[in-house]
């Protein structure tokens, strides 16, 4: 897992008003151990830094050519390209930038600077925000997550995770007496068309989802509303079930899949599987919503 | 003292409010409406003034504005259930000729069309054209702005005309800014007393004059005037119930009958009397204002101050008791809301490019600390905001007065009602820091709690003359003050405005700059301060105003002294030095560049500042500007550079001696200033282009500079403090993704509560709309920190992929 005291930040986000209660500031940790089609952030899965490039602000003005150390970068003919086996993504292009068309995902941090980052916007958290560690998978960097809930609960700050729930066991049990609310996401059900999506089986998932349910974690299971992947009536049906197998007030959060992350796949010249895959109608997600109500299953949908 | 209970079925009650028929019908005229301009009032200011030759200068005015008000052109449309125009078009206005001179040049065109205010002109028939040209023939040259223009000629040369040509300070004097013009009038006073009794006020001081064998016969004349001014008043309203009377006489659908019988009755009743009723209260106040803006028709706004407390027995009462249906009482108000937002007036050159507004400001401020020292936000707080969410328009200012005890529903519905209004209404102020600016500066507990907002953000006091603006300064460009500095001391127009502090090609220091930016402000500032205080001795020998000091100013009525003679006790100075982010963020740039990084030298940055970043280089030195520091991202480095600056002009203001008057205040508005402000700025090292706008409000950061996010810009604010000044204007905007469901209203309600909790003086929201997206796709590095969120997703705006901006952009048509 590498140095316990450090980790690579793709971003540290003030006013984040969508994940957990209040107004938080989210951590995202780069690396995860999925690879979801649908993914939004995908700049947060491998866990190595990278250079993002946004065409429609490059000028071509070659300053980035110039800068790179290696020589990675080349414009054929006036479009710019990244030798990613001789990148290394030291960011010296992203300096040279004067058309902020670089960018660079992914900043090594100590567990102290990142308190800190976090503890700048202390006024705002009262009375229920605080920091969400996110990402990527935070817990796969559970001692540093662990380290810096410690340190924000000393100072009064509340914490909350945000996991794909894909994570030892262990690494769960290292931040769950530290963090005030899990929040959880159940993508999909079935065991194939989940490794099918996200290249990994769910039965740690679902594993450790009740693991921490049975710790009495307050947790909010979340589901990425993906049309035609996971919006059928078994799926729905299978996970209104797990999740009344584990909560006594069973209840889950929609999040509408949304197109938005297509500009990162571009950024990070990365194929996206599901480009051509259109946003759900307000009308169906309204049905998927009241289909989860009808299955015993509280359900609002994140906006 | 507990806090007066909440009826929260009255607040559900407001909430499934809308606007009625008949302000559905005036809105819709008011659209529609060419904007026209009535030669009217200026047929009797000649006529009066040329009766009333010889006599004094105050009763003279006082039977100028009687002269008026017995006679002009009233009307009655439609849609009023409350009479008082100052004219009798659905929008209109009139000219101040009397009072500014030969202020317009367009009189002397061919064209008959006159720009009445930004984007809107009015063509004149020969007649009208005649009477405002003869106007200008008696009046022009011999007004009270344009004998301080020669004063000041006197003294200074071409000087004060060069300053104004640069853009270093504002307003010209014929802008008609005069001592209390812009500011709240008694409300209270003159609902609870009537004017009846302000005359017999008066008339006891007269008698008490010739009592005591008094000599000083200036006051004798004030209180004559003010008794003239308030007859004439008492006069216009019996003139607008003997229309209601004629109209309803010919009217044949017995609903507007019956509402026309009840204008006539009302408008017997007040303001001559005390209203004993919303509808009699509003009714006084729409003649009283009307009144005040025909004495004065430039920037004579007619503000309402703090309409929900003066308003508030009157409403409570009748709402409770049953004597008017809260639909009448909300349509009511809607109307005197909407007229007054509406009224416009014939602007000069300089106000033109200055406030980019089509109409004349007026000021509501809703809620803030009562006298006993408690919240006193009440369900008319919560009326006018449901109501100026329903209207839609873009005046009046509305302001929400926060302090530790702000009930959280007033917040809400505030927060709903920026949604309602794609942003920026209404505006929050911080109520403990404005009275604690107050009460620091030796004003009493009870007259602070008062304050009410003048103009944007500005604040007056109903107990004082307010000055500000009137003496021609109130904006004081420290961006100009830069530009003298980086050009030994000349402006944008070449001319040499400053001290010649030195080629800055020869600047061996940053220190030297910086010096050099000091030396150029202080020079100006003194120079633009002694030019006031002569404009302050000229003004009143020329036009007194009789009726607004008589309605304005308790201690205009007790001392016998128009609001034009400042007095020690009660005249209050005040000064908007603005653009202190610009200054900070070109200073901080110069500084990295040429004397900390070395990556310039300073004639290279001069000449490409001098190109206007055209050129070889040019474009990327503007990047490399561009990419320094900047205000708003929690950097240190800058965050104190902006406090020092601050701290700096603010220190100098409070050098100057003012006396016998109070010092300057100061209270750094913005408004639409910065298009103005930067009309006087060449291109500068923060990466601006030359005449460029400058940055919005008076704290916001750089247009789209503030890449950290919402909580980095209050940090960066909050670090600087500004502490000198009472106001300042802090602009964010959010994407409407941030506040689509309840809960996100509720933490922007959080957040608005940390930032004031945390010591932050004003801030104001704004929805980007579907228009500024598609601007920031076309112009990506004026947009760099609209942030998107959606969902856990988040993203600069202008790095999404052009597909995906479209996306967005579709999104924010779907915003409620």
């Amino acid at each position: 897992m590498g140095d316990v005291k450090r980790a690579l930040i793709t971003n540290i986000q003030g006013y984040s008003i969508h994940d957990g209660p209040g107004i938080r500031t989210v951590v995202f940790f780069k690396g995860c151990s999925l690879g979801c089609a649908w993914c939004a952030n995908p700049e947060t899965i491998s866990p190595q830094p990278q250079i993002g490039f946004i065409g429609n602000l490059c000028a071509r003005c070659g300053k980035c050519l110039e800068a790179c150390p290696e020589n990675a970068v080349s414009m054929d003919e006036g479009k710019h390209r990244v030798d990613d086996s001789s990148c290394t993504a030291c960011g010296k292009c992203v300096d040279a930038c004067l058309y902020g068309a670089l960018v660079r995902y992914g900043r090594e941090m100590t567990v102290e600077e990142v308190f800190a980052a976090v503890r700048r916007d202390r006024m705002f958290y009262e009375p229920d925000g605080g920091v969400t560690a996110s990402g990527g998978e935070p817990l796969l960097r559970a001692p540093f997550v662990r380290a810096l809930f410690e340190l924000c609960r000393a100072d009064g700050i509340g914490t909350c995770v945000e996991t794909s729930g894909c994570a030892a066991p262990e690494q769960l049990l290292e931040v769950l007496p530290v963090t005030g609310h899990v929040l959880f996401d159940l993508k999909l059900m079935d065991p194939g068309k989940h490794r099918q999506y996200t290249r990994q089986s769910n039965e740690m998932i679902l594993q450790n989802a009740r693991l921490a349910a049975a710790a009495g974690a307050d947790i909010l299971f979340r589901v990425p509303l993906i049309p035609t992947v996971n919006d059928d009536e078994g799926n729905i049906r299978q996970t209104a079930e797990f999740v009344k197998s584990v909560l006594k007030q069973p209840a889950v959060q929609l999040m509408p899949y949304h197109r938005l992350g297509d500009s990162k796949y571009r950024a990070l010249n990365a194929p996206n599987r599901l480009a051509a895959l259109e946003v759900m109608a307000p009308e169906r997600l309204e049905a998927v919503r009241r289909a989860f109500i009808a299955e015993g299953v509280d359900c609002t949908i994140s906006r | 003292m507990a806090q007066t209970k909440i009826d929260e079925e009255l607040l559900r009650r407001i909430d499934a409010l809308e606007l009625d028929e008949r302000i559905l019908a005036w809105r819709k005229a008011m659209r529609a409406a060419p904007w026209k301009l009535f030669a009217d009032r200026e047929r009797y200011t000649v006529a009066s003034w040329r009766a009333t030759e010889g006599e004094d200068i105050q009763i003279r005015r006082a039977k100028l504005v009687a002269n008026i008000l017995d006679n002009i052109d009233i009307a009655i449309l439609d849609f009023d259930a409350l009479a008082g125009r100052s004219t009798p078009g659905v929008i209109g206005a009139c000219t101040a000729i009397d009072v500014c001179g030969d202020y317009i040049p367009d009189l002397w065109k061919d064209t008959s069309e006159v720009n009445l205010t930004l984007n809107a002109s009015a063509a004149l028939d020969e007649e009208s054209l005649e009477i405002l040209r003869e106007s200008a023939r008696v009046f022009g040259g011999k007004t009270a702005p344009e004998m301080a223009d020669k004063a000041w000629a006197e003294v200074l040369g071409t000087w004060p005309k060069d300053a104004t040509d640069a853009k270093v300070k504002d307003p010209t004097l014929d802008a008609g800014i005069f001592g209390q013009v812009t500011s709240v009038p008694m409300w209270g006073k003159l609902l609870s007393k009537g004017l009846r009794s302000y005359i017999g006020e008066a008339q006891g001081h007269i008698d008490a004059f010739i009592q005591n064998r008094e000599t000083d016969i200036d006051r004798l004349y004030f209180w004559k005037s003010a008794v003239i001014v308030c007859e004439a008043i008492i006069k216009h309203a019996r003139r607008y119930a003997a229309l209601a009377g004629e109209l309803a006489a010919a009217e044949t659908d017995p609903a507007r009958r019956t509402q026309l019988l009840e204008i006539a009755e009302t408008c017997m009743r007040v303001p001559e009397h005390p209203a004993r009723s919303f509808h009699e209260a509003l009714q006084s106040m729409a003649i009283v204002s009307a009144c005040k803006v025909l004495e004065h028709p430039m920037h004579n706004n007619p503000h309402w101050g703090r309409g929900d407390q003066y308003l508030y027995p009157y409403f409570i009462r009748d709402i409770t008791g049953g004597r008017v249906s809260l639909e009448k009482a909300s349509s009511l108000l809607a109307e005197l809301i909407g007229r007054w937002g509406t009224q416009i007036f014939v602007t000069n050159e300089t106000q033109r490019e200055s406030h980019q507004i089509n109409f004349a400001i007026n000021n509501v401020l809703l809620g803030g600390l009562g006298q006993d020292g408690e919240d006193a936000s009440n369900e008319l707080s919560y009326l006018f905001l449901h109501m100026v969410g329903l209207l839609q328009l873009s005046s009046p200012t509305v302001g929400v007065r926060w302090n530790r005890k702000t009930p959280d529903w007033l917040m809400r519905k505030a927060i709903k009602t920026n949604l309602a209004t794609k942003g920026g209404i209404p505006l929050f102020q911080n109520d403990e820091n404005m009275i604690r600016h107050y009460t620091d500066d030796g004003i009493p507990y009870e007259e602070a709690v008062e304050w009410c907002g003048l103009g944007c953000v500005y604040p007056c006091l109903p107990s004082r003359a307010e000055h500000y603006g009137a003496e021609g300064i109130a904006g004081f460009n420290l961006a100009a003050v830069l530009h003298l500095a980086l050009h030994n001391g000349r402006g944008v127009t070449g001319k040499l405005i400053g001290l010649e502090t030195g080629d800055p090609a020869d600047f061996e220091s940053f220190d030297a700059l910086y010096d050099a930016f000091k030396q150029q402000h202080r020079y100006v500032l003194y120079r633009a301060f002694w030019l006031a205080a002569i404009a302050r001795n000229v003004q009143h020998k020329y036009m007194r105003l009789p009726l607004i000091s008589t309605i304005g100013l308790q201690a205009s009525m007790d001392l016998g002294q128009d609001v034009l003679i400042p007095h020690p006790d009660y005249a209050m100075f005040g000064i908007s030095d603005r653009a202190i982010i610009d200054v900070a963020d070109a200073l901080i740039a110069v500084k990295k560049l040429v004397f900390d990084d070395g990556k310039l030298t300073m004639a290279a940055l001069m000449a490409a500042l001098n190109a206007n970043f055209d050129g070889p280089r040019g474009e990327e030195i503007r990047r490399m500007c561009l990419k320094q520091p900047k205000f708003g991202n929690d950097i240190d480095e800058v965050d104190l550079l902006a406090k020092d600056i601050s701290e700096f002009s603010a220190g100098v203001i409070k050098s100057y001696d003012n006396a016998p008057f109070r010092p300057y205040m100061i209270a750094r508005e913005g408004l639409a200033w910065h298009y103005y402000g930067g009309l006087g700025v060449g291109a500068l090292p923060n990466g601006r282009k030359a005449l460029e706008p400058l940055d919005d409000g008076s704290i916001s950061p750089m247009r789209g500079a503030d890449t950290n996010g919402p909580t980095a810009v209050i940090r960066s604010v909050l670090k600087a403090g500004f502490e000198d000044s009472y106001a300042h204007v802090l602009n964010q905007k959010f994407t409407s993704s941030i506040l689509k469901s309840p809960e996100s209203l509720d933490k922007l309600v959080t957040y608005t509560n940390a930032f004031f909790k945390n010591g932050g003086t004003h801030i104001q929201y704004n929805i980007a709309d579907k228009e500024e997206l598609l601007e920031a796709k076309r112009k990506p590095e004026e947009h760099r920190d609209l942030i998107v969120r959606i969902g856990g997703f988040s993203a600069y705006f202008v790095q999404l992929s052009p597909e995906i901006q479209d996306d967005v952009i579709n999104r924010s048509e779907h915003l409620l």
